[in-house]
């Protein structure tokens, strides 16, 4: 009878702690679905911010020497005077070449937990390094572009006095990642909103927030201050037709594939997105969700832009999504509602444009 | 207004710059340059020659404006203006004085110009 009685006890324990983790894991869960205003960036404890290293990583973005023919620097498909992209469905290439996705913003990228569409990179010292070997990107050398920045006498120096050592390319993404945390969206009306200033949003974009965050399920996956949950979902975005038969898109959708280990990259008729990086069944067209932050600049959207405007966007969800995807479903948004919701988007989410002007490059 | 560009690492982006300014001067120039866009990058000098029968140029000066680099002068001045203006990528436009870098849609354009005509109306 004690025996029994104990074991009782036990149990009820162990189902109360079990409760209690629960409410526990669905409070975070419902505290973690929030949109709140920009904080200041964090900045890695292994490459701390300096004004100086700053304008050498500006140096850095915009020159050339990075691009393996001298025509491309990290600008040409990150142009401040397009938010920080370059405006096209597919991001531009390197000279004969096709790139395979699009470029997205770098405002507020200091917030971001994964680079890439496909996540491959976890910091911006990692991705940095990227494009620059790319062969449909910069398609630079890595020794190479160290020693093309190692023999300017004035970036020597600078190297030399910010981190007391000698050009390379470990550094070189150091400086480029700090300039670009520094890219931060200003004054933007949803964190002015949402610091206090009711004034800050029209009724209408008022409106389009409570969609945002109820009948349109946006908040779902754009939350937090960076307006993304920093993770990789198939939502099965058609392929872009205007790319899947050319050519080059295809050279290039068979390297990314091969350099990946696909086994039957030959035949690969689809970007598969995180799957090429994780394998796993899940990661199949999975890419990362976007920060919704500047969206109304920085259009066209989607991995492969195949969405020019908001509207198109706002009516793929609307729908439930791409077909056989197993995440979304119709949200029977009235017109009424889709022009709320895009309002909210355009009004709250745009900060005061980034002027930054291209340096004097040694 | 169309620019020279002959891209630096391409084998023979230079000869078919010269094959355009020499259709040019027999007022071939856009027929030319279809020919170059469409027949790309098959552009060594017997193709260009080939191209320039096509379009029943004089072929005798044709050669000899191709092999004496005869358009060097307005080639060099187009190099020299990109750049001044800074611009390293193909194809390269100015829509009113907006700048548009790399290969772009009909849409693209169309929506530039629809916003020019429209801002242009409202001064």
């Amino acid at each position: 009878m004690l025996r029994k009685n104990k074991i009782l006890i036990i149990l009820n324990i162990l189902i109360f702690v079990f409760l209690l983790l629960s409410l526990e894991i669905y409070a975070s869960e419902k505290k973690k679905k929030e949109i709140l205003p920009l904080p200041a960036p964090s900045f890695p404890k292994d490459n701390p911010i300096t004004k100086e290293k700053i304008e050498l990583g500006k140096k850095l973005f915009f020159d050339r020497r990075l691009s393996g023919d001298g025509t491309t620097s990290c600008a040409s498909c990150h142009d401040p005077e397009k938010a920080f992209t370059d405006a096209s469905e597919i991001s531009l290439s390197y000279p004969t070449t096709r790139n395979l996705r699009n470029s997205p913003t770098l405002i507020n990228i200091a917030y971001a937990k994964h680079l890439f569409w496909d996540g491959r990179a976890k910091s911006l010292e990692e991705q940095a390094e990227f494009p620059i070997m790319s062969p449909f990107e910069m398609n630079q050398n890595l020794d190479f572009v160290e020693e093309e920045i190692r023999i300017v006498p004035e970036y020597r120096e600078a190297f030399k006095k910010i981190f007391g050592q000698d050009v390379n390319i470990k550094l070189i993404a150091k400086a480029i990642a700090t300039f670009q945390r520094t890219l931060i969206s200003q004054n933007a009306p949803i964190d002015r909103y949402l610091r206090g200033d009711k004034k800050a949003l029209s009724e209408e974009a008022k409106r389009g927030f409570e969609i945002f965050k109820g009948k349109g399920k946006c908040i779902d996956c754009h939350y937090g201050a960076y307006l993304s949950d920093q993770k990789f979902h198939s939502l099965m975005v058609p392929e872009n037709p205007k790319y899947a038969d050319e050519e080059k898109f295809i050279v290039t959708r068979r390297y990314v594939a091969k350099i990946n280990n696909y086994p039957d990259y030959m035949n690969i008729k689809e970007d598969l997105g995180r799957y090429f990086k994780t394998k796993k069944k899940e990661d199949y067209k999975a890419f990362k969700t976007p920060t919704l932050r500047e969206v109304a600049k920085t259009s066209p959207y989607m991995h492969n832009g195949i969405f020019k405007s908001l509207d198109e966007v706002i009516d793929f969800f609307n729908k439930g999504g791409g077909e056989g995807n197993k995440i979304l479903k119709p949200l029977n948004l009235t017109e009424e509602e889709k022009k709320s919701l895009k309002a909210f988007l355009v009004e709250a989410l745009s900060g005061d444009d980034l002027s930054v002007k291209p340096p004097e490059i040694p | 207004m169309i620019k020279f560009f002959p891209y630096r690492y391409r084998d023979y982006a230079r000869i078919a710059a010269e094959a355009a300014v020499a259709a040019w001067r027999q007022g071939k120039f856009k027929e030319m340059h279809e020919l170059l866009l469409k027949n790309s990058p098959k552009l060594d000098r017997d193709s260009l020659i080939n191209y320039a029968k096509e379009l029943n140029l004089d072929i005798e000066k044709f050669i000899k404006a191709i092999d004496n680099l005869e358009g060097k002068d307005i080639i060099e001045r187009d190099l020299k203006l990109a750049k001044e203006l800074d611009l390293y990528v193909t194809p390269a436009f100015y829509i009113n004085g907006i700048k548009v870098l790399g290969v772009r849609d009909h849409e693209f354009f169309k929506s530039i110009i629809i916003k020019e005509i429209e801002s242009a109306k409202k001064k």
